[in-house]
Parts: structure tokens; sequence; C-alpha cells
């Protein structure tokens, strides 16, 4: 395969760089809490799954996304095997099943499963034929979602498992969806959402009570939300500057180098710096959009749609649970949060998408 | 390309379109909520941010030290920890109970108790759940400051009273501000926990013996451990007093007490200032440096002998006889007696229609006024009570400060009683007999006075009319300032009348009166017995005589030396029998400590507290 010169011209850089501006963004905010703590491997560690992750991204810009698309049915039954595989022999941390021992180092398979999700149902959905789908097409793909889906219930992780439905309802939208089919679904989540809650286990219904009453039960999950708004509010317009913020410092905010880092960062930097890390999200998913809607072909399209909304899900409840209006769910920030297994999977969806629009002309 | 897949593809940008809501919608909703709480609530939050790092922890200042008049350290500081609960740091109650009973030993209800008392208290104000603890419990603490960030060892300054019960009743205790006391504003400056003088000097004097607190204002982490300090104020120690108690005379008084209830006191009738003030049964004002346990407390206040009590200001007794020197002023100064006066003493009289005895029962014959008073001659003092009458009587008695509070810097005086026609009128409802006169003309009856108030009359006349206030503070901070205590130069007394009342007391002592074992050879000590009836003689007969609580009370006050007073003292033993027996001895014990170092002051004061150590 030859990279000609047009495909080099054709790379998006302000995308690019606005990538690099969060992952640059993460180890700031992670520098900053962790250096000079028991938490110091963290920065160190960050880095270097930054260079696996651009690694990965490059390679996965340099095949034509189509061999990914083609034997994309490879990669989901291998990623429906580890994911059984974790549930056999993973590791527990924070209640948490998800996650397996790789050369030391704990990796969640389940982030990557979602890039090999989406774009498996991308494939099967670009294939029919119609203008939408319908029921049994409808069924199927849903079985694509949920098989994965479940495997991650299983492990316990029911934050990362609820990130399955933006996908499966994204690109189902996009592949066209009856009338009908949304009143049946409509229907369906009436009866599932509130069985789905008798099946939380406490402290998930807890941490969803406590976003609309934090002051309840103060000193453990809302306590956590209040922190969160306090380190967020007190950062004020410019920040409190680097490593100054108190409540990132002397540990009042939890999480504060991965689920709240985004709480961290406003601390610090204020709402000058906060405003401009949202601008930098809100132009990556316009650029993920601007790919979708300019992609060669409709599974260029459905990948791009599914990335999207995998990503700004992640965005939307990450931050909001950080500004106290969502429950806390341990649902990471792309590119910023602290850890390997999310950076390298938001990486790799972003490497296919870049991937589709650098090959829009290419035939 | 082909019309259908065209269609097609425009359907699918036409749903890709929906992106645009989440997008924009997600994204205005957060930049709003970040601009409501940076921007809008910024400050509020700021605020909230700081309370959670920043602690002040307040530091509490030393009480000012206590020494007596020689600069002999009485009262000081020692160091001691408190381990204190910061509640806003507790994460989970039940094992911080835990935690706490079986590693600090503090009872499961005594922890709750504390919790209880403290609701009120803000919960960012740390409590004391264990106080002058040791090093075994300090151990535990440090040990456990990963797990238990909300127990923390705080250091305090307690009292260290080094001569225990000797001047217990002067110095006085301090003990944690009772709810009452908070509620009225007792001790400006108190808070929940603060120790104050409940009694003694460290009462009347807790103002100047407070420090000013200082403080120090902390980082804390989220888990209340300081992480650093942002601003110290250093704690100012209280005033330093100097009392004008004499460790040595007072030593000698409190061990001449030792067994027996009652009182010492020992004065310059000069200016009032007070060598000597023992109290029997006393105490030790080291248990209640701590918040005194329960029991401790229960003990003192229960015991019969009421050792808290201070016998020489708190208590009044009938004056007996040493009433009759008050009497004798009375009638050399409204000129009723005088030197050429005798009344013939055959052991009894009858005086409106009753017999009265005297105290020798074969009379003491024809008896002059100084022999009256040496050897304490009730038929003249009843003569000179009938001609007197009550009212005069007692208008002298209260020129000399009997029936009033003389204004001792300690707390709980109280006034005894002179009592008037008037007074039985307002208090009884009843007409005066003039039959009770002749009783108070010999210090029974309804009078009575305290130690204190006697031993000021006495030096009122042994110092040439001089009513001093007596008082325990010389000086304050190296401070002398006598203006708080007023010295009254007594009108009704003229010289002449001293002299002679001076020379009966002189008699007694020294030319074989009641007051004989008073005397030390090469002193001129004046003094008067005084022997009080707490029962008829009859009624005694009657019952046990030898019952304790029937023996009559003994008092001995007197003054050294005649011509040039310089020490005035009173003894008072509650049921000790004949003044001149059991008190008289006491006084000169306290004369002959007194004298003795004026004249080898540096043998005496390392003898003392030696006691009968080896001699080179």
């Amino acid at each position: 395969m030859k990279v000609s010169r047009r495909f080099l011209l054709s790379f998006d850089w302000v995308w690019f760089l606005a990538l690099l501006g969060l992952a640059g963004t993460g180890l700031l905010a992670i520098w900053s809490t962790t250096v000079g703590t028991s938490l110091e491997s963290y920065l160190g560690r960050q880095v270097v799954y930054l260079c696996v992750a651009l690694v990965a991204f490059l390679i996965l810009l340099y095949f034509d996304y189509h061999l990914y698309s083609d034997y994309i049915i490879l990669a989901y039954i291998s990623g429906v095997a580890l994911l059984t595989l974790v549930l056999v022999i993973g590791r527990t941390v924070h209640n948490n099943k998800s996650w397996i021992n790789l050369g030391g180092r704990a990796f969640q398979p389940s982030e990557l499963v979602k890039i090999v999700v989406i774009v498996a149902l991308a494939k099967y959905f670009s294939e029919s034929d119609s203008e939408d789908l319908d029921l049994r097409e409808l069924i199927t793909g849903g079985l694509i979602v949920l098989v994965p889906m479940i495997l991650v219930i299983l492990q316990g992780d029911l934050g990362t498992a609820v990130t399955f439905v933006p996908i499966y309802a994204a690109l189902s939208v996009i592949a066209g969806l009856r009338r009908k089919h949304i009143l049946v679904f409509l229907l369906a989540g009436a009866l599932v959402i509130p069985a789905g809650w008798m099946m939380l286990k406490d402290y998930q219904k807890n941490r969803i009570q406590t976003v609309f009453d934090p002051s309840n039960d103060a000193r453990h999950v809302g306590y956590q939300t209040i922190q969160s708004k306090i380190a967020v509010g007190s950062g004020r317009f410019l920040g409190k500057g680097f490593r100054q913020g108190s409540q990132g410092q002397l540990g009042f905010l939890p999480a504060r180098h991965t689920d709240f880092v985004f709480a961290s960062w406003a601390e610090e930097r204020g709402f000058a710096g906060s405003v401009a890390v949202l601008g930098l999200f809100i132009l990556v998913a316009l650029r993920l959009l601007r790919a979708a809607r300019e992609a060669k072909d409709k599974v260029g399209t459905l990948i791009c749609a599914g990335v999207l909304s995998l990503y700004w899900f992640h965005v939307t409840i990450n931050v909001g649970m950080a500004l106290g209006l969502l429950p806390i769910a341990g649902i990471p920030l792309p590119f910023v949060t602290a850890g390997g297994s999310s950076l390298i999977s938001s990486f790799a969806g972003m490497g296919i998408c870049m991937n589709i629009r650098m090959r829009r002309y290419i035939n | 390309m082909n019309l259908q897949a065209d269609s097609s593809k425009q359907l699918i940008q036409q749903r890709l379109n929906l992106f645009y809501v989440p997008i924009i919608a997600v994204g205005a909703l957060l930049a709003v909520r970040l601009w409501q709480l940076q921007i809008l609530s910024g400050a509020e939050y700021a605020l909230l941010a700081e309370k959670n790092r920043i602690r002040t922890i307040q530091v509490v200042a030393p009480r000012g030290t206590i020494t007596d008049r020689n600069g002999i350290p009485l009262v000081e500081n020692r160091p001691s920890f408190n381990i204190l609960l910061y509640r806003e740091s507790v994460t989970n109650t039940d094992e911080t109970a835990a935690f706490v009973t079986a590693r600090l030993g503090i009872s499961q209800e005594d922890f709750s108790a504390i919790l209880s008392r403290s609701k009120a208290l803000p919960v960012y104000h740390p409590i004391v759940i264990k106080e002058d603890v040791g090093i075994d419990d300090i151990s535990v603490v440090e040990a456990h400051k990963q797990e238990h960030p909300e127990l923390q060892v705080d250091r305090e300054p307690r009292r260290l009273y080094r001569y225990g019960q000797v001047g217990a009743h002067v110095v006085g205790y301090v003990s944690e501000v009772s709810g009452d006391e908070l509620a009225k504003g007792t001790f400006p400056g108190a808070r929940v926990g603060s120790l104050v003088g409940k009694f003694g000097v460290e009462r009347t004097y807790n103002d100047k013996l407070t420090g000013d607190d200082g403080s120090r204002v902390v980082l804390v982490d989220s888990l209340g451990r300081e992480v650093g300090l942002l601003e110290e104020v250093d704690s100012v120690i209280g005033d330093n007093l100097q009392l004008t108690l004499d460790l040595e005379l007072q030593t000698t008084a409190q061990s001449l007490l030792e067994g027996k209830v009652g009182a010492i006191v020992a004065m310059d009738p000069i200016n009032g200032e007070i060598l000597a003030l023992a109290s029997s049964p006393s105490f030790d004002p080291n248990n209640f440096s701590t918040r005194i346990s329960p029991e401790a407390w229960n003990q003192l206040v229960n015991d019969p002998d009421r050792p808290l009590q201070n016998r020489a200001i708190q208590n009044a007794y009938p004056p007996g006889s040493i009433f009759k020197v008050i009497m004798a002023e009375a009638g050399l100064d409204e000129g009723l007696v005088d030197d050429n006066t005798r009344v013939f003493c055959r052991g009894s009289a009858f005086f409106y229609n009753r017999e009265f005895h005297c105290s020798a029962k074969q009379g003491h014959g024809s008896v002059g006024i100084e022999d009256a008073i040496a050897r304490s001659c009730n038929i003249f003092f009843y003569e000179l009570g009938r001609r007197l009458g009550i009212s005069r009587i007692a208008e002298h008695a209260q020129a000399l400060g009997l029936g009033t509070k003389t204004g001792i810097d300690l707390p709980g005086e109280r006034s005894g009683l002179m009592p008037s026609p008037e007074w039985k009128q307002r208090t009884r409802g009843v007409k005066w007999y003039v039959g009770e006169t002749i009783s108070v003309s010999i210090g029974q009856g309804a009078v009575t006075t305290t130690p204190i108030q006697m031993l000021r009359a006495i030096a009122c006349i042994a110092s040439g009319g001089r009513l001093t206030t007596p008082h325990v503070l010389l000086r304050a901070e190296g401070v002398k300032d006598e203006s708080q205590f007023r010295t009254e130069q007594s009108a009704l007394i003229d010289p002449e009348a001293m002299s002679t009342i001076r020379a009966g007391m002189w008699q007694s002592v020294n030319n074989w009166g009641t007051g004989r074992s008073a005397a030390i050879p090469g002193l001129d000590i004046c003094g008067k017995t005084g022997t009080v009836q707490v029962i008829g003689a009859e009624r005694k007969k009657e019952l046990d005589g030898n019952l304790p609580a029937l023996e009559d009370h003994s008092w001995f006050v007197g003054f050294a030396s005649r011509d040039t007073p310089e020490i005035a003292v009173a003894a008072f033993i509650e049921h000790g029998g004949k003044g001149g027996i059991t008190a008289a001895p006491l006084a000169r014990e306290v004369f002959r400590v007194y004298f003795a170092r004026k004249q080898s002051p540096v043998l005496i004061t390392k003898a003392a507290p030696a006691g009968s150590g080896g001699r080179p």
C-alpha cells in the first residue's frame, strides 16, 4: 500500500493538535496532583501510555480502515473471549472485576472492546441496503452490543456497561430507525429502567440519589460531589495556579487524577482554563461529526458516528459529574484521565476516524 | 452513483445533523455551569475551600505563677497532655467509639456522655476526651494517626501546687468552668472546657492570673493531618502574683492544725498583710487541676469535716471570752470604767434576777480591768455589759469590724453577727431581753465572729487603732498596689484605753493569766483566750460529757510585741476545749517561729523543709 502525497496533505492537524492539547492537559493535571505524593508514579506511566497510544493511533491510521471493518468479526470474537477471560481470572478494583494483569499493569479490556463493538455494529448496519433498519437487523445489531455489555455488567462495571447504550442508539438512528421501533424502544426503556434500578447495588443507587441531595450522606458519596464542586468553584476565574489547588493537593477531592481530574484542572486553572478545555472537547466532537459527514461510505460514517457518541457520552457524564450535575460514575474523561486503557482506546478510536477522514477522496 | 444511493446518503446526512443537538446543548450547559460555579459562586466556594483546609487551634495560655512573700514558688505550671477529638474528622462514629473504649480505656458510657455534653459546641471545636494522659495513651494515639486522624494529642499547661495541702485555702484551685458560669458570664473569655479559678486566690485574681490564649492556624489535609503552619500567635502567660504569705509560717500553722479542726491566721497588724492562713482539715488542690473525678469530688463534699471550707473566713463562731477585749474598749471609751474601777467577784452574781457564773467558781475577789482581762473574769464584764447596754456594745463591736466582712481578698467570706435589739426585732420579731446583754458581754449568745474578724479587731487595738483590710496579695506582676486595701484610723479608740487593754492582754500571757501557755520568755506577747460553751454545763452532764462534738470551742488571739506590734495571731480549734490549753500553745508556736527566724533567718529557713535531718 502506497501512502500518497495527497493522503498526507489531508491529515487534519487541527484535530490532531486538539487531541494532543487534551492529552497535555491530562499530563499537567496529573503532574500537579500526583508528583511529590504516593501517587507520583502515575505521571511517568501516563507519558509511556501516551507514547503507546500515539503509536496505536499511527498504526491504525496507516492501513485502510476497510481492512478493520472487513476483519472485525475476528476482533469481536477475541474481544468477547477476553471479556469472558476477565470474568474468570480478572482482578477486582473498587468493586469492579474488570481488570486483568498485563505485564504487571492492570488493564481494562472493556475500554478497547467498545471500539471493536463500534466497528462491528457499523459494519453490520452498513450492509443494510434499505433506508432504515428492519426489526431483524435491529435485534441482531442489539445482540452485537448486548453480548459484551452483559459481560461487562457481570464484571460489575456498570459505568462502562452503560456506555454501550449510546453506541447502539446513535448507530441505529443514523442507520435509520422506524417510528414504531422508536415507540418500542421507549416502551422497553420504561419497563427496563425500573427493573434495572432494582437490580442496582446499594452503592450505585446511593450515587444516583445523592446527585439530587448531596448534603445527604455528606461524608461519603455526597461528600465527593460537594468537594468536587468546592474545587471547581474555588478556582474562580483564573484558578489557583499550578500545584496550588488546596482541594486537590490536600486530598479533599477524591480521585483527583482520575475520575475527578477535570475538577483538579478547574481548581488550578479556573474558568478560563476549564472553558478552554471544554472548547477543545467541542472542537474534537465537531471534527468527528465532520468526518462522519464527509466519509466516503456508509461504514465510515457509522464508525465516526459511533466513536463520536461514545466520546461525547464520556465527556458529558464525566464533566457533568465533576460539576455536580450527574451521578458519580467511574467513567474516565477521554485523553485527560490518568490511565492507560482509556487513553489508548481513545486514541485508537480517533485513529480510525482520522483514517476515515483522510481516505474520503480515495477510491 | 445511482439515485437511490444518493437519497439514502442525503437521509444519513440529515440524521447526522441531529448530533449538533447534544454537542451544542451539552457544551452550552457545561459552560453555563462552570460560569455559575466559578464566577457567580466562586467567592463562596473559595471560602468553603479555605474552611476545609484551615484549622485554628487554640493554645491555652499558662496562668500566672504564685509565690510567697519571699518569692518561693507556691503555684507553678507543668506541661501535660490531653487527647482531643476532632468531631468533624470522624468518619465512622462506631469505629471511633470502639477504638477509644478498647485502647484508651474510656468507657462507652463516659464517651457518650462527653459527646452529648459537647453537642452545643460547633463541630470544628475539638473536645477533650481524656486529660493529663501518660506516655502509653500518647503512644496509642500517635501510632494510629493514619486510621484515626480525628484523635490528636494536645499540650496544655496544668497547675502544680508545690506544697499540696499547705495554704490550699489561700491559693485555692482551678477546675473546669461550669455551664452555669458560662451562661452567667462569671469568667469573661472562658470557653467550654476552660480551666478557671474556683477558690482562693485562683478565684479572686482569676482575671489577673489568666493569660491571653494564643492560636495556631494550620493547614490540614482531608484526613485532618497538619501539613503546614500558616500563622502562629503565641500565648501570653498571666500575671505572676506574690502573696503576703510566709511559706515557713504557713507550713508551721498547717502542721500545728494536723488532726484538728480549726484555723490559724497570722497577720501584720499595721498593714493587714496575711502572713499565714491555715484551715484544717485541708485538701490537695492538685486533685482539681484535672477535671476532678466525681468520686473524689463527692468524697470532699460529703466529708463531715468539710475540708473545702476555709474556717478562717467562712465559718462564724461565738467569740467567747476574747469578746471581753471589745467590751473593755467600749467601757473605757465610754468612760464607764477606768483603771481605778474595781468589781468584786465571788464566783457568781445576779443580774436581772438570774444567776450568772464566773469561770472561776471560787471567784476572783476584787478585780480591776487589767486583771479582769488577764484572768478572764466574767463578773467584771457582766457588770460592764449591764452598764453599757446592748446598743453601745454593738456600736463599738461594729466599729472594730465585727459583724461585717473584713474585705479580705478571698472568696466566700462570712460576716458573722453582732446582735442588737433592732436585729432581733427584724429577724425574729421578738423584743431583746436585757439578760441576753449579759451573755453577749462574755461573747456567748447570738454574737458570732469569724477568726479573721476577731484577728483584725485585736490587730486594731494592737496597732493603735488601725482597722486594716486583711489581704493576701502583695504584688501583682511586681507592682505593689495598696490602694485596694484600705486601712482606717478608728477614731473611737483613745490611746489610753488601748494601753490599758494591752496591759491586760500582756498580763494574761505573762503574769499567770489564762493565756500563759502562749508565753515565750523574752518576748512581750499579749493575748486573750476564749472558751466557747457549745452547750450548757448541766445539759452537757446529762448527755455523755465525753462526746467530742460537745467539747468547748477553743480560741486564742494575740500579738507581739506589746510596744512594737508586728504580728497578730488568731488560733481557733473547734471543740478543742479550753482556749488557754489548746489554742494558746498553737499561737505560741507561730510566734516562736516568727521571732526565731527574725533572729537567725538563714538557719530556720533551711531547717524547716529538711525536718530533723542530720547535723554537721
